[in-house]
């Protein structure tokens, strides 16, 4: 299960999150955890360069393009190369809604788009479309296929 | 840290373009942007109602829209929630879309929840709208409303907290009316349902977006349940055999999609993305229908869903999977096109599925299918991607998920050096070449009809190979991956591999691994036969060698030799939890009869790095658990290696695992390994005590980081109480198993001679009270404290040369000579030592009496044997209860300072025997019961049961994995949380959330174990002798009690007092209470874990028992009426899995549930609740697997 998606500025605030059967309890010490990792990684990081971590079971990747720190938290059969997968959905998307790698303000400014992606790219705590052609064609209602 | 989510969002919510003055809420929107250099602006700004008011009050008009300058822009929840309102009731639709979509929708995602309230409106422009844009934002927030119904309020998005009292308070005003949750989820349920069902081809597209935000309802109402089963079998009744799409010829020769197949394609991927949402119908027929159907479904997604469910059933109705896959196999071959599917997941469930599959006793009359299933499986060891590349070799070493069993494993690892991949008959078409040519898009795997380029020579047919080959090219190219998801993926599957080995080695008696034969041609259904063959002659104790690279052949050993030093290079990572992983993998791969230098190396190397978290350094420590439990012949290298954490990063592991891996590696290092698990354990003590600052040129300085010092001698001190609990164990030394009275001659040795003597007859008991002594004289304080304790309990339990060994050392400590005459040069640590030396005196003063005690008893009764041989008398009864007496005042006395089996320990000497038993069944006393002496009764005795006395087994092989209920409370329940890591930890689980590293510190630093003994046990013990009133040290210990009084007051008493006043006054305030609750409120000491097994009574000792109670006085019938309670049966739980090794043990799952019937020598004889795989029901398990 894809546990955690979540965007931050390279500051550490958070600025889109989406949790999937996490306790709300546990959703802080996640948020704590995450934004550890982009301060002792990130800031020098290059843009696009994948970083990953563990905690027991559960894999977290994570990359940075623009000025949007991203991560991805999953377990089971969504390990590390999985959620690779799943980042790259991710960052696709938001570099084509964005049309560039995004700066905070531009990220926000899609901000709608960008949760559209997301709905389209994990579907309750599962990876649905990779693709982001087919994603672009389901955010705008268009078929799949045609 | 995290700051308030959201923060940043204010920008998006006051997106109008702010006058000059107003710095906080910068222009957005395309007037002006920040240059990319600027770098972002901190907004932590918290949303407040004041705040909220000024941005409405402040922030000007103007739109980028170029809508009426008049009309505000939405700023707040309440203006959003309003203009929702208004733009869904709006004439004029373009217009309103348009603000909607670019003003509206964005701003309310930024909100963690979305209201009710919202509702009405969201369905009003559902059923007007015709606005594509508008319509997906509806659907997704029509989907969160239903998600959030689903989830008690458990939003699963993040964002800003919705404010919907500012909504509805503001809606109410304006007239609305309060709409809740319960209300406009039926509607919105009603309205989705309806569209769902719709099957106009045009709209095809919003009955698909229509599913999937039904299938957000919460799916606990029957009603909602039904209506998308409904929905979705009609669909796929339809669409399901759409097979491929169709294409045609355009115009201009471009080729398009059919429009029909195109839309049966995607309703079938949005029925078959329902179903896998839905709760999986094990039962139904119709729902392994469909989803096998599926699998050919034109669109990859669609695969992978129908794929995921498929494999999921697989694991429960494996039978009916098998023969719809089989047949749906047959039929077309659709599982070989999976193959080429452009999704990384498809292939990876498409692994899971043929390794289930290729598994299935089902399916053993078809070997066609059977190996077809296998050759996929084997085939997807090639594909490009390395997700599923690796999920193949999981799959073939026997990794599926957690529950997998150690036969399982080892069977894998059989599998993967034996079997070798003969490559499909390429069809007419040439095929790629499979390490070369991996496409992006997958299509270009082994034996797959290519769509590659037509330039391409015709490839040869590739000779068969073997499946270990593959593996290791595989993971090696892994290995030198610069991205560290791969490498660290690269690493876990390594590890993987050497739990597969050490299950082989375990089980199937493989060392390492023989030369593969590359020239065998071999299917792989021969393959897995040829498998199961060997490891029945390996069962049958034919055991393989080692066999290195012999000319021109490539072996299993060189193969892995080559992957370890690719593993090894993958320690230079910069990313730590590659390199934690890197690490675990060198600890599974290591062998247990190769030098294990240069793991430690690597070790060292990296717990020199102060980055390592502490949750990974515990992660590897639990590594070595569960290396350990494949391995225990690797007991004292594991040892070896967790000392280097224990003395390196004191400070970080988890003092509860440590100590767990020594106990368990002391108990399964076997008859053979204890000694050097002991010697493992006590190198620890090595280790020069924690310095505390010095002075260097006038300034003080730090030596060492003060946490890992107090950590460290906590360690230490584990270590040394440890030793003195097992040293016993470990040099099968016991006082009480010797038969024949301490040799006159030995006893009359000087100390040296006697020392040596000591040393020749039993080294591990010599070496451990050696390192006792030294501890007992070199260390800091806190820790000769303990290794005084220990020295006496193993005095007590050592019979001759070691008693008179510690007793005279002891005696010359307390008198201050032994420090200048054992080691003189060792320098102080600056604490006040007393005026010993060693500042033990009064401590070790106690413990002497005992010995005189034990002594003078001795005197007196070779006295009065010779008295009575000479005299040619019989014993009196008289005379026998003196003795007795003075038998039980001695058990008495050695019971308040360790553990000893009342029935069989002699204080007096193996001579006294025959006498005592006399005695004892004269007068009918039980062995076990003690006498009646109240303090007795109330302290120590009632630890005791009865029961035990007629089983010979009284004594546990290691005090602490013995659980009886005293100990439970003690070190093994303060255990209980290592055993529970170690438990997660081997079960694969854990997904709870990373705590604060300052929590951390809290949890992992200070030991648990060690502050309730030493903290609560040495404190208590002061304040109740205070209490007590009790006499001085200096007092006669003539008596039990007053050896307990006055051992009180002295840390050499210290448990022993504590623990038995507060056992007398929790006697008196909880005499109703169960004993195990009583028990569980016991102090610490030490001799309370030893009692293993007592509290596992049989019916007819309890019997005899309660009927001697109701001669004796009112505590010890409290005591006994306790133990009336312990009649019923015990249960307990199976901490680890266990495989039998022989016809009387027991297999055993981590978590059964088990009746314990009794012990024997550390192991229980247990009862399952139910048959297990193998029909038994009742065997032997070791004590140590069970937690009661």
């Amino acid at each position: 299960m894809i546990l955690c998606v979540l965007f931050t500025n390279r500051t550490g605030n958070v600025l889109l999150e989406r949790f999937h059967g996490l306790p709300a309890e546990e959703r802080l010490h996640w948020r704590s955890f995450l934004v550890k990792l982009t301060t002792e990684n990130l800031k020098t990081a290059r843009d696009d360069e994948v970083f990953v971590a563990s905690h027991k079971s559960v894999f977290i990747v994570y990359t940075v393009i623009g000025d949007i720190c991203i991560f991805a938290v999953g377990k089971e059969v969504y390990d590390e190369l999985a959620l690779m997968e799943v980042l790259n959905a991710v960052t696709a998307s938001v570099k084509e809604v964005c049309r560039k790698d995004p700066s905070e303000r531009l990220f926000l400014e899609k901000y709608g788009k960008v949760c559209l992606c997301l709905d389209e790219i994990i579907s309750q705590g599962a990876l649905e479309h990779t693709d982001k052609d087919r994603i672009r064609r389901l955010t705008r209602l268009k078929p799949l296929a045609e | 840290m995290a700051q308030e989510p959201g923060a940043s969002l204010m920008d998006l919510i006051t997106s109008d373009p702010a006058p000059s003055g107003n710095p906080t809420f910068p222009p957005l929107g395309k007037s002006e942007r920040p240059s990319k250099n600027v770098p972002p602006r901190k907004s932590n700004v918290q949303m407040t109602p004041e705040l909220l008011s000024s941005i409405k009050t402040s922030v000007p008009v103007k739109t980028s829209l170029g809508l009426p300058k008049q009309k505000k822009k939405p700023v707040s929840y309440s203006h959003l929630a309003r203009s929702l309102q208004e733009l869904s009731a709006s004439a004029d639709q373009k217009t309103a879309a348009k603000q909607l979509v670019h003003q509206v929708f964005p701003k309310l995602a930024v909100y963690s929840s979305v209201d009710p309230s919202l509702a009405p409106s969201l369905l009003a422009l559902h059923q007007s709208s015709e606005d594509r844009s508008v319509l997906r934002y509806v659907y997704y927030f029509l989907a969160r409303l239903l998600a959030e119904s689903g989830a008690q309020g458990v939003t699963p998005g993040g964002g800003l907290p919705t404010p919907n009292w500012d909504a509805l308070a503001d809606l109410n005003l304006a007239g609305g009316t309060v709409v809740t949750r319960a209300e406009v989820v039926p509607q919105i349920i009603t309205q989705l349902t309806a569209e769902a069902r719709n099957a106009e081809p045009l709209l095809h597209p919003r009955r698909i977006a229509a599913l999937k935000a039904l299938s957000f309802a919460p799916t606990t109402s029957n009603d909602v349940l039904s209506t998308l089963y409904e929905i979705v079998f009609g669909i796929l009744d339809k669409v399901a055999d759409a097979g491929k799409l169709r294409r045609k010829k355009g115009m201009f020769g471009r080729q398009s999609v059919d429009k029909e197949s195109a839309l049966r394609s995607n309703l079938q991927y949005a029925a078959l993305s329902t179903l896998r949402r839905l709760p999986l119908d094990s039962g139904n027929p119709a729902f392994l229908h469909r989803a096998v159907q599926g699998i050919a479904c034109a669109d990859p997604v669609g695969v992978r869903h129908a794929l995921s469910v498929v494999a999921e059933l697989a694991t429960k109705d494996l039978t009916a999977v098998a023969m719809a896959v089989a047949k749906l196999s047959l039929a077309g071959g659709s599982l070989q096109e999976v193959l080429q599917i452009h999704d990384v997941l498809a292939r990876v469930y498409l692994a899971r599925l043929c390794y289930i599959l290729s598994r299935a006793r089902v399916l053993d009359e078809r070997p066609e299918v059977k190996s077809q299933f296998t050759t996929i499986l084997y085939q997807l060891l090639l594909d490009p991607s390395e997700r599923v590349c690796f999920e193949a070799i999981s799959c073939v070493l026997g990794k599926f998920d957690a529950s997998e069993s150690l036969e399982d494993r080892a069977n894998g690892w059989v599998l993967l050096t034996t079997a070798i991949l003969k490559f499909p008959e390429p069809p007419s078409q040439p095929a790629k070449d499979a390490s070369g040519g991996a496409g992006k898009d997958g299509a270009t795997k082994e034996g797959i009809p290519p769509r590659g380029p037509k330039d391409r020579q015709a490839p040869r047919p590739r000779r068969p190979q073997p499946l270990i080959k593959l593996v290791m090219r595989r993971l090696e190219s892994a290995l030198r991956s610069s991205s560290r998801p791969v490498l660290h993926g690269a690493v876990r599957i390594v590890q993987e591999l050497g739990k597969s080995r050490a299950s082989a080695v375990a089980i199937r008696g493989y060392t390492v691994d023989d030369i593969v034969q590359q020239d065998d041609m071999v299917n792989p259904t021969a393959d897995i036969n040829k498998g199961d063959d060997e490891a029945g002659d390996s069962e049958s104790g034919h055991r393989r060698t080692v066999s290195m690279s012999v000319a021109g052949k490539e072996s299993i050993a060189g193969m892995l030799a080559s992957l370890i030093e690719g593993v090894r290079t993958t320690t230079a990572c910069e990313c730590v939890y590659v390199r934690a992983a890197a690490i675990k993998a060198l600890i599974w791969m290591q062998s247990p009869y190769e030098p294990v230098e240069e793991l430690k190396a690597i070790i060292t190397g990296e717990l020199a790095d102060p980055g390592w978290p502490a949750a990974l350094l515990n992660d590897i420590m639990l590594t070595l658990h569960a290396r350990f439990k494949a391995t225990p012949e690797m007991a004292v290298i594991l040892l070896d290696i967790s000392r280097l954490f224990a003395t390196k990063v004191p400070g970080k592991i988890d003092s509860d695992v440590l100590q767990l891996l020594w106990k368990t590696c002391l108990v399964g290092s076997g008859a053979d390994g204890k000694h050097n698990a002991l010697e493992a354990v006590t190198v620890v003590l090595d280790l020069p005590p924690p310095q505390p600052l010095q002075m260097v040129g006038g300034r003080a300085t730090d030596r060492a980081d003060p946490k890992s010092a107090i950590a460290l001698q906590r360690l230490v001190q584990a270590a040394v109480w440890f030793l003195g609990e097992n040293a016993n164990y470990a040099a099968g030394e016991y006082a009480w198993e010797s038969a024949t009275s301490p040799s006159t001659a030995l006893m009359m040795l000087d100390g040296d001679k006697m020392v040596a003597a000591a040393s020749s007859r039993n080294p591990t008991l010599a070496g451990a009270i050696t390192r006792l002594q030294r501890c007992a004289i070199s260390g800091s304080w806190e820790v000769r404290i303990i290794a005084a304790q220990a020295l006496v309990t193993v005095a007590i339990r050592s019979g001759e040369p070691y008693r008179i060994q510690i007793y005279e050392f002891l005696h010359t400590l307390a008198q201050g000579r032994t420090r200048e005459k054992v080691i003189g040069a060792e320098a102080t640590n600056g604490e006040d030592q007393g005026a010993s030396g060693t500042g033990l005196s009064s401590i070790i003063a106690p413990m002497l009496r005992v010995l005189d005690e034990m002594y003078k008893g001795q005197d007196q009764f070779v006295k009065d044997m010779r008295q009575h041989d000479n005299a040619k008398q019989e014993w009196t009864d008289d005379d026998l209860k003196r003795l007795y007496d003075t038998h039980e005042r001695l058990l008495d006395l050695v019971s308040l300072y360790c553990f000893v089996p009342r029935s069989k320990y002699l204080p007096l000497g193996p001579t006294s025997a025959k006498l005592i038993n006399l005695y004892r069944n004269e007068h009918r006393i039980d062995a076990n019961a003690g006498y009646n002496d109240p303090a007795v009764a109330t302290g120590i005795s009632d630890l005791l049961d009865g029961a035990r006395v007629g089983r010979g087994v009284e004594y546990p092989p290691v005090n602490m994995d013995t659980g009886d209920e005293g100990n439970v409370t003690s070190e093994w329940g303060n255990n209980q949380p290592g055993v529970e890591r170690v438990n997660a930890f081997m079960k694969g689980g854990g997904t709870d959330a990373p705590g604060d590293d300052s929590s951390e510190e809290e949890e992992t630093r200070p030991s648990v174990s060690y502050d309730d003994m030493w903290a609560k046990t040495l404190l208590d013990g002061s304040d109740s002798s205070e209490d007590e009133g009790g006499s001085s040290g200096s007092s006669s210990p003539d008596s039990a009690a007053s050896s307990r009084h006055g051992s009180t007051r002295f840390a050499g008493g210290l448990f022993t007092g504590g623990h038995a006043s507060r056992r007398e006054d929790e006697h008196k305030t909880h005499r109703h209470s169960s004993v195990t609750s009583g028990m569980r409120d016991m102090s610490t000491k030490s001799e309370s874990p030893k009692t293993s097994g007592r509290k596992f009574a049989t019916s007819a000792r309890n019997d005899s028992m309660n009927s001697d109670s109701t001669t004796r006085d009112s505590p010890r019938m409290s005591v006994d009426a306790g133990s009336d309670d312990r009649q019923e049966p015990q249960f307990g739980k199976a901490l680890y899995d266990f495989t039998a090794g022989g016809d009387e043990e027991l297999n055993l799952t981590a978590g059964e549930e088990l009746e314990i019937e009794y012990e024997v020598d550390g192991w229980f004889s247990v009862r399952k609740k139910r048959p297990g795989r193998d029909g038994k029901i009742q065997g032997l398990v070791p004590v140590l697997y069970v937690s009661y």
